[in-house]
């Protein structure tokens, strides 16, 4: 299957449930009376989107590019260190909270590096320290803005 | 009208003059070209980096600021495209066409510095245009009703469709309804009801703007570093470019400059184009010259022409200067990279339009002054640091996606402090790789996305002008000419595809 009918096959089960969820918006008495309402734009568009990605599953596709298959597009490509890199992001958002900006930070541009294939540890150090403390200084001392310590430096009685 | 604009350049020198504004001009230029050098890194992605920075900033410096940033991008691009044939993107392929081989006949810094000269050459004389056209165009969409903005909206959706690309119409405008739908998530700004919040709270005030662009745009593009490990982007040994090798002697300026001169006028024209942007102004321009170029010239052309080099780096500079008219006046984003500025703008609570003429003529002319000054500090502040500059192509994949994928969840953060923000940006970035790699382009779904709240609410508005009756769309005339344009806009494929047909029969 053409990668691009992988896409519209998407978008139109997407189309679907968006539409559905439409009908869930809530409407006021008032609203209920009016041509249009908050489900107006949102039904209109779940019926374009629908129609559109009908249209790329059953016309035949003309962009050479998108012709090809995914498995064939994707084949050799370098998912597993894309998969921990997108773990990571997610432990960042987890663990920025708890660890503060500053540690949560190091943390990810050094495991960053290290998925990446970089084993110099001290390159690896001196590159994401200073960096994340210049970052650091620039935006509370010299902007003015307030970044919450982590709440493990109250947890542990440090502040 | 002569009078307004002369005062309103007086404005503009005034605001461009303030020691923070030619700072801003000057870190624009100077970040831009860093981040635009980057492989996979474009205008787009510079500008979405730098938005969290400009927050803290007056709604002017901050445009300011973002416009030195895109044509300093552009510049730093053409950069990678030359030294390692590998463009940031789209706008500086055909600068590689010519540039890249002439690099690897030995004249890197000749190279280099022609395109500077052509940049420089062609921003400055898109300036002088956009600096007639856009007010005569503003003081035209001053009598602009809520009616002809909906269909104005509707021209730029579907403009950027069109210029997609051979059988990518479908595709475009596919996303520009995806970006439509995400705008729709959040507390309805008239009736005040909640639509696909799923009870969430963070959800209430809609997805944020930064958060989208960043996700996807500069995530996706470092991870797709990532995944397609491109070899040109893995390492680059640079080469000593010394100052001596980006000396241009004055019978290559005198070849050159015919074709600076009409790129810059085609590039102008085609940037005014809601949609079309600075991609098509260099290949249009690199195209026209080609064709006019003399049988022994044309013959160069792709083996290291001086001529083609010139072209397209003329023709892609003037597009971008020439976006900023429909972004600026109408309020409808000429290309993607605009559409991330227009969002800005919308942050600052400042609407785009002929009323910003007006109401704000601080940002108006400072911005367009501020890009003679940009295009002044490109010339004399990148081209004796290009050869700095072309070390950074240096720094090892390894360290670089990283840092990237730092700033871009950091800019969010930094700017909402809510690390829902972070995995809302991950799933995105998660969703945009997937349709990046079944070949669906990425900005016009930020088009879509950006334009929606507006389009939804001049629907709104003109439907109750207009009882409840979708007859505006025929009825006043301004309307209809902007709706017989979107037609046929949307019918060039298509009549394109007849005639090729035709051709091919005959």
């Amino acid at each position: 299957m053409a990668r691009e009918k992988v896409g519209a096959l998407i978008m139109l089960m997407f189309s679907i449930a968006y539409g559905l969820l439409a009908t869930r918006i809530p409407l006021t008495f008032l609203a209920q009376q009016e041509t249009f309402t908050p489900r107006t734009m949102p039904y209109a568009l779940a019926v374009i989107g629908a129609v559109m990605s009908l249209a790329i599953l059953v016309l035949p596709t003309t962009d050479e590019e998108g012709k090809h298959g995914l498995g064939k597009e994707t084949a050799g490509m370098d998912w597993r260190t894309a998969i921990f890199l997108i773990g990571l992001m997610f432990a960042y958002g987890l663990t920025m909270k708890w660890l503060g900006f500053i540690l949560a930070s190091i943390f990810f541009l050094f495991i960053g590096f290290w998925i990446l294939g970089e084993r110099r540890w001290l390159l690896m150090l001196f590159t994401c320290i200073p960096l994340v403390l210049v970052l650091w200084v620039i935006m509370s001392s010299l902007l003015g803005v307030y970044i919450a310590p982590g709440e493990i430096f109250y947890q542990l009685g440090i502040l | 009208m002569w009078e307004g604009m002369i005062s309103g350049m007086a404005t503009g020198i005034t605001t461009t003059l303030i020691p923070i504004n030619i700072a801003m001009v000057l870190f624009g230029c100077f970040s831009g070209s860093l981040i635009g050098m980057l492989p996979g890194l474009g205008p787009i992605t510079a500008v979405a980096l730098m938005i969290p920075v400009t927050y803290g900033l007056e709604p002017t410096t901050g445009m300011v600021l973002l416009a030195g940033v895109y044509y300093g991008a552009i510049f730093g691009g053409s950069t990678s495209s030359i030294l390692i044939n590998a463009p940031g993107e789209a706008a500086t392929v055909a600068t590689a066409i010519d540039g890249y081989p002439l690099a690897r006949q030995g004249y890197p810094g000749k190279a280099l510095a022609i395109a500077a000269y052509s940049s420089f050459s062609g921003g400055t004389i898109a300036v002088v245009l956009l600096m007639f056209f856009a007010p005569m165009l503003a003081s035209v969409a001053k009598s602009f009703q809520s009616a002809d903005y909906f269909a104005l909206m509707i021209l730029g959706l579907t403009a950027v469709s069109a210029f997609a690309g051979r059988g990518r119409v479908l595709k475009a405008l596919l996303m520009v309804v995806l970006g439509l739908m995400l705008a729709t998530v959040g507390t309805d700004q008239t009736s005040g009801v909640q639509r696909f919040t799923f009870g969430s709270l963070e959800l209430l005030d809609g997805i944020e703007f930064l958060l989208l662009a960043m996700a996807t745009f500069a995530l996706t593009e470092a991870l797709l570093l990532v995944l397609k490990r491109d070899p040109s982007s893995d390492s680059f040994k640079p080469k000593t470019i010394g100052f001596k090798s980006l000396k241009v002697t004055g019978k290559e300026f005198k070849l050159i400059a015919p074709s600076v001169l009409r790129s810059s006028l085609l590039g102008f024209f085609i940037g005014v184009l809601p949609g079309a942007g600075a991609t098509l102004g260099s290949f249009m321009s690199y195209g026209m010259e080609r064709n006019l170029a003399p049988p022994e010239e044309q013959k160069k052309f792709g083996k290291g022409s001086l001529r083609g080099l010139a072209a397209p780096e003329t023709g892609n500079n003037a597009a971008s200067s020439g976006s900023f008219v429909p972004l600026l006046t109408l309020g409808i984003p000429g290309s993607g990279t605009t559409a991330v500025m227009l969002g800005a703008l919308i942050a600052y609570g400042i609407e785009p339009g002929p009323r910003m003429f007006v109401e704000r003529p601080d940002v108006f002319w400072g911005v367009i002054m501020s890009m003679y000054l940009g295009n002044v500090f490109l010339l004399i502040l990148n081209l004796p640091l290009i050869p700095y500059f072309a070390r950074l192509l240096a720094i090892p994949r390894n360290l670089m996606v990283p840092i990237i994928l730092f700033f871009s969840l950091m800019g969010v953060y930094l700017v909402t402090f809510n690390d829902f923000d972070i995995m809302m940006m991950v799933f995105f970035c998660i969703a945009a790789l997937a349709f990046r790699l079944m070949n669906f382009p990425m900005a016009p779904l930020l088009l879509g996305f950006i334009l929606g709240g507006l389009m939804e609410d001049n629907l709104r508005r003109s439907l109750m002008i207009y009882d409840e009756s979708m007859s505006f769309m025929w009825e006043r005339p301004i309307t209809l000419v902007i709706n017989v344009c979107t037609i046929f806009i949307l019918s060039l494929p298509l009549i394109r595809s007849m005639l090729t047909k035709a051709k091919d029969t005959r």
